[in-house]
């Protein structure tokens, strides 16, 4: 047990190896801003100090992330920031090469979300620290109303876009979901997990469907919604938080057969039903059938990726913008041109550690609900993660979601900075009254006795 | 100003190349520190670990690890997929992509002429067709906007080098993996055509529209497969972007064309009587023979000839199967058909896989395929209808590269082999045409149409040529001109079918080419 840091000198001495692994992040985005703006200078672009604006931002970013944790004397994990900030500085990065924002116009959206997103992450991380975030819990159902109220909001105000119903203005109010939907469903599971955990029938196959109810027309009521608004990636990411989640409460696997039985048959289903789907079903099936038509994306990416081989063809020097709006889905394509394989297997180790640093979070919180609630929103980030990566390389159909941290996408940006704020704030751990009472009354009286000490 | 000097034209390269370094240097120093940092972040203020997470890590890094192999499929060894290949090569345009630096194999003729090649331009390949039309039919084009076809497309896989079948072969993939330098060399494709024919039987047609397909009955490779007029595949843009032109250079005559067979169609109307063990005479009068009032006589070329001159013709009396055939009787193999019927003669044509295009090649990439005999099902009691198609006419369509190979099949014991234009493709039968007794019988009574019959202008003592002419009358204009001759008349090495457009008599038009072919064969070593 370790008691958080007493004051801020302790806060800023406790985060040092963190400071030294942000700087070295820093250092590699910024290696990668001088590449960026070096091959449009060479390429003959008059720059002005407009170019410097967006490593500005990062180097702000960076800066206030960490003050912000000193100051709140949080304990978070330093590995994670460390990921966190280099992943979203690589994303900024990658956009900025890709012209997805213009530095030299303050009223260009892509400018803020990085600001926003950071500040959204500080804040979730400051209300929900200190073993907090239970309090998410006592929402309870209102949790399963918001998150159908967004997707009905979508469905009403949205406007059909590519084939799915696409955000309200300049938000994807539906990216919110993987947070909403994920807190309803730690809550949820943590609040029977007794009873789900009760199968019946000879060998337990049958799912206690008694507990299991609400759930099941939770998920009716919101698969409905999302396959009207044909966002089948949001639809598989949450399908996997929810079986992650079921499983890892109720200690039950028969729920990830159930799960994978009935998410088969209801993606062929969805799949006889929707001609949205079967047309990248057979697009990634047989890429080569209509080469300039339904595949031509995936194999402009493809052929980049391709032509940027082993080590890469270096930042500024490929040629990303002939495939089709590389810098939302397709970012990772640009990646493996412009930084080679090398480069990609380097960005899924980072996304690797941290996956690793949010399961280790969640495996060593206390309290069941934060728990699952941890496990979730890594989950769903992995999923996420893993879809988009999937879908670029053909390894599985395109779903049309983004990679988190670094595709361009605002909304998206700054809810992976939330969930990524509320692993940070589990990761703060309980609060240190109630655990330090329970062990050694003692010592929460000495606490009480240096208080004069700190305001001297 | 020192970003400037950095940032010169000449100096740039070397410095993005020391950035891109110190970039993916940095981020392994930083993954360094991760590792030597994260024992003192133990994260207390959490419960003691169990290790659960270990599991779950486990299963996202195999997937992960899965998704990588994946991409190095495509990013690294992308060569191993010909159709990826193909994609990039016609439509990235990516300079430094290394597919457009990827020489395709060649493309020889039997001897090793080399009929299509690549070389390199300026950092990018460019692919060169030697002699233009005269083989553009047969290897096809390739263009960005227009695709692929002919063998360039089914070949696809091989001239690209297709899948590494030696160790040298992997070694060559994993140079191009860590440099991208090398300069990647497909597989050649050796043709079975000769280019020396090839080239003769496109220049003997001349301006005329037509085709010539000559193989070998014995193994079914095609040494002679032209059509005219032809397109350069290297200006297909031309061709294919300009207006549409009525002679339809596009068009392969040879395979793909359907005129009507005319009287060539009898050397299979004589198949099937001798099939049938006919051995008597037919009665073949000069006022012809129809199966009906209603219907006009069909007659023969002597009754035509003789009212032009203003004489009268006394018929051919009662003839046995040679001399009809020497002398093209109309009315005798009109009499055949219908007295064999319909069962006998659709059992026969498909036999000789009527309606049913013959694949030569085929691949991921496309197929290349010739045409065969189209005819519709005819009522039975269409009488009229089947005494037409039984001397070529009527309903009845043909390709020329299905005549040169029902010749081949009666000069190989009634066998046809599948032709093929690939050298190493082995040999394959296609099925029994005829029996062999029938090719047997039938191959004198070819060689007695050109020494005593309609093709007695190209009998030559030297080259021993058996054959059939053909007159196809058509709704447009005059005849087609077609010529089947099988050399030597014995034991046929060569199956040579021509067919000119609007020719004519098959005698004047079509077979001097083919006599000029077999010739030109002979003198290559080709007729033994």
């Amino acid at each position: 047990m370790s008691a958080p840091p007493p004051d801020l000198r302790a806060a800023w001495a406790l985060r040092a190896p963190e400071r030294e692994l942000l700087a070295w992040g820093l250092l590699c985005v910024g290696l990668g801003f001088a590449m960026a703006i070096g091959s449009a200078q060479a390429a003959g672009a008059r720059l002005g100090a407009e170019v410097l604006v967006a490593p500005a931002l990062l180097l702000g970013c960076v800066v206030v992330i960490h003050l912000g944790l000193v100051a709140l004397r949080c304990r978070g994990d330093q590995l994670l920031t460390a990921c966190i900030a280099l992943l979203a500085g690589f994303g900024l990065l990658v956009r900025y090469r890709m012209g997805a924002f213009d530095p030299g116009d303050p009223t260009d959206p892509g400018l803020y979300a990085l600001p926003l997103g950071v500040t959204a992450m500080l804040v979730t991380c400051a209300l929900a620290m200190r073993g907090r975030h239970t309090r998410l819990a006592t929402a309870g159902w209102l949790w399963a109303a918001l998150s159908l109220a967004l997707v009905v909001v979508v469905l009403a105000l949205g406007q059909r876009f590519r084939g799915a119903v696409y955000g309200v203005g300049l938000v994807t109010p539906t990216e919110l979901l993987k947070i909403t939907a994920v807190v309803f469903m730690a809550w949820f599971v943590d609040r029977h997990a007794k009873a789900l955990g009760e199968w019946r029938g000879p060998g337990s196959i049958w799912p206690p469907l008694r507990a299991l109810w609400p759930l099941v027309g939770f998920w009716a009521a919101l698969a409905a919604l999302l396959l009207w608004q044909r966002d089948l990636g949001m639809l598989a990411v949450l399908a996997t938080v929810q079986l992650v989640v079921l499983v890892a409460g109720s200690g039950r696997r028969g729920y990830l057969w159930w799960g994978l039985g009935l998410g088969c048959a209801l993606g062929a289903a969805a799949l006889g039903l929707f001609a949205h789907g079967q047309r990248r079903l057979a697009a990634w099936l047989d890429p080569f059938a209509d080469p300039t038509g339904a595949s031509w994306q995936i194999l402009q990416g493809l052929s980049g990726m391709y032509s940027g081989g082993l080590w890469g063809e270096g930042l500024g020097a490929g040629n990303p913008e002939y495939t089709p709006i590389a810098q939302s889905d397709f970012i990772y394509a640009v990646i493996g041109e412009e930084f080679g394989f090398v480069g990609c297997v380097l960005l899924v180790v980072f996304v690797l550690i941290l996956l690793w640093r949010g399961l280790l979070v969640a495996e060593r919180t206390r309290d069941r609900f934060g728990r699952l609630l941890g496990l979730g929103l890594v989950s769903a980030l992995a999923c996420q993660t893993l879809l988009n990566l999937g879908g670029v390389t053909k390894l599985i159909p395109l779903t049309g979601i983004t990679l988190p941290l670094i595709s361009q996408g605002g909304t998206s940006l700054v809810t992976v900075l939330v969930m990524l704020g509320l692993v940070l704030a589990l990761s703060d751990g309980p609060a240190p009254r109630a655990s330090g009472a329970r062990r050694q009354p003692r010592r929460s009286a000495q606490r009480g006795a240096q208080r004069p000490d700190q305001t001297q | 100003m020192a970003l400037e000097s950095l940032t010169d034209p000449t100096r740039w390269p070397v410095v993005r190349v020391a950035l891109h370094a110190g970039l993916l240097l940095a981020l392994a120093y930083l993954l360094q520190r991760i590792r030597d940092l994260h024992p003192q972040l133990p994260m207390r203020q959490l419960a003691r670990g169990k290790g659960g997470e270990r599991r779950a890590l486990l299963v996202l890094i195999l997937l992960f690890a899965v998704v990588l192999l994946h991409q190095a499929s495509w990013q690294l060894t992308g060569m191993l997929r010909p159709q990826f290949m193909a994609f990039m090569q016609l439509y990235d345009r990516r300079d430094f992509n290394p597919a457009h630096r990827l020489r395709r194999g060649r493309i020889l003729d039997r001897n090793g002429e080399v009929l299509v090649y690549s070389e390199e331009q300026a950092g990018r390949v460019r692919r060169h067709y030697r002699d233009g039309p005269v083989f553009g039919h047969v290897v096809g084009y390739r263009h960005p906007r227009f695709g692929a076809t002919g063998l360039e497309a089914v070949a696809s896989v091989h001239l690209d080098g297709g899948t590494p079948l030696r160790l040298a072969d992997w070694g060559r993939v994993g140079r191009q993996v860590l440099t991208q330098d090398e300069h990647p060399r497909g597989h050649d494709l050796w043709l079975t055509l000769d280019a020396e024919l090839q080239r003769h039987a496109v220049a003997l047609l001349g301006a005329r529209r037509g085709a010539v397909v000559m193989l070998r009955p014995q193994d079914g490779a095609l040494l002679v497969l032209a059509s005219t007029p032809g397109f350069d595949p290297e200006r297909i843009a031309a061709t294919l972007g300009g207006a549409e032109d009525a002679a339809a250079p596009l068009l392969n005559r040879a395979t793909q064309g359907l005129y009507p067979p005319g009287s060539t169609f009898k050397v299979v109307m004589a198949a099937l009587a001798l099939e049938h063990g006919f051995n008597t005479t037919i009665d073949c009068p000069a006022e012809g023979f129809t199966t009906s009032a209603r219907y006009p006589r069909i007659r023969d070329h002597e009754y035509y000839e003789a009212r032009e001159h203003g004489t009268q013709w006394p018929g051919h009396g009662a003839i046995g199967l040679g001399t009809a055939l020497a002398r093209s009787s109309n009315v005798f193999f009109a009499k055949l058909g219908v007295g064999y019927g319909h069962a006998a003669f659709y059992a026969l044509a498909d036999r000789l896989h009527a309606n049913r295009p013959i694949v030569l090649h085929h691949s991921a990439h496309g197929r290349y395929t010739m045409q065969t005999l189209r005819l519709p099902r005819l009522d039975p009691d269409d009488r009229y209808g089947l005494a037409q198609m039984s001397l070529g006419q009527g309903a009845l369509l043909m390709s020329p590269a299905q005549l040169a190979l029902i010749g081949a099949a009666v000069g190989n014991q009634g066998v046809a082999m599948r032709p093929r234009l690939l050298r190493d493709q082995p040999p394959e039968a296609l099925g029994q045409f005829f029996s062999p007794t029938t090719s047997a019988a039938l191959l004198p009574l070819l060689r007695a149409v050109v020494t005593e019959g309609t093709a007695r202008a190209i009998d030559d003592p030297a080259l021993r040529i058996a054959g059939k002419t053909g007159t196809a009358q058509h709704a447009q204009g005059r005849a087609h001109s077609w010529f089947l001759g099988l050399a030597p008349a014995e034991r046929p090495t060569l199956a040579v079918a021509v067919l000119v457009e609007r020719g004519g008599y098959g005698a004047v038009a079509a077979a001097p080419i083919a006599r000029a072919l077999i010739e030109q064969a002979a003198r290559r070593g080709l007729l033994r």
